[in-house]
């Protein structure tokens, strides 16, 4: 998980309309995704964009800017227990570093408490700072 | 989990450039479980009846 929703769970305060989940596939290969969303209830509303059956909103995302390959950041990410399920989620130093690459208003809108959060974990877990 | 929250806020509370409700927002939020906080974000979408992608296009939102 990539993006504001895996901000969310590691403690940031915001919230987000559609859920970012990084997939190591070729984008030609979108059409896999579209099978298992629709054999789950879901609908396709873009070549990204998925409707899960409650109303939630899925974007898969091929490639991160900013950020090294798939297998690299996968390396370092966040092991998490959500909802029941182990997931990798991208550490928040890591998305800070996508939405700054990416520069979109929307991406440095979330720039500043990105970083006061990062600040406050270290503070929480005992980190001296950098 | 979210009711230890004030630990978490003696920890943060020497920090510069946070206002005081931050710092109770922050430290709420990073004293929740990952749980708990997927549901205060889910909480806080169905308040404003935004949850799912038909209420927010009912609504005029895009997605």
């Amino acid at each position: 998980m990539v993006g504001m929703s895996a901000a969310i769970i590691q403690g940031v305060p915001v919230t987000t309309l559609d859920t970012d989940i990084w997939v190591d596939l070729p984008e030609r290969q979108y059409i896999r995704l579209l099978n298992l969303v629709n054999r789950q209830g879901g609908a396709g509303l873009a070549p990204t964009m998925y409707a899960l059956a409650d109303g939630s909103l899925v974007n898969f995302i091929f490639s991160m800017t900013g950020l090294k390959k798939f297998a690299a950041e996968y390396e370092h990410a966040r092991e998490m227990l959500w909802n029941g399920l182990k997931i990798r989620v991208l550490p928040l130093e890591r998305i800070y570093q996508s939405k700054k690459a990416s520069a979109r208003d929307k991406d440095m809108a979330h720039l500043p408490i990105l970083e006061k959060v990062i600040k406050a974990q270290k503070r929480n877990e005992g980190k001296k700072k950098r | 989990m979210l009711k230890d929250w004030k630990k978490v806020y003696r920890k943060i509370r020497g920090m510069r450039g946070l206002s005081e409700g931050e710092k109770i927002m922050i430290a709420r939020s990073l004293a929740a479980t990952p749980d708990e906080r997927w549901r205060m974000h889910e909480n806080f979408l169905r308040s404003h009846g935004l949850f799912s992608h038909w209420q927010r296009k009912a609504s005029g939102f895009k997605w």
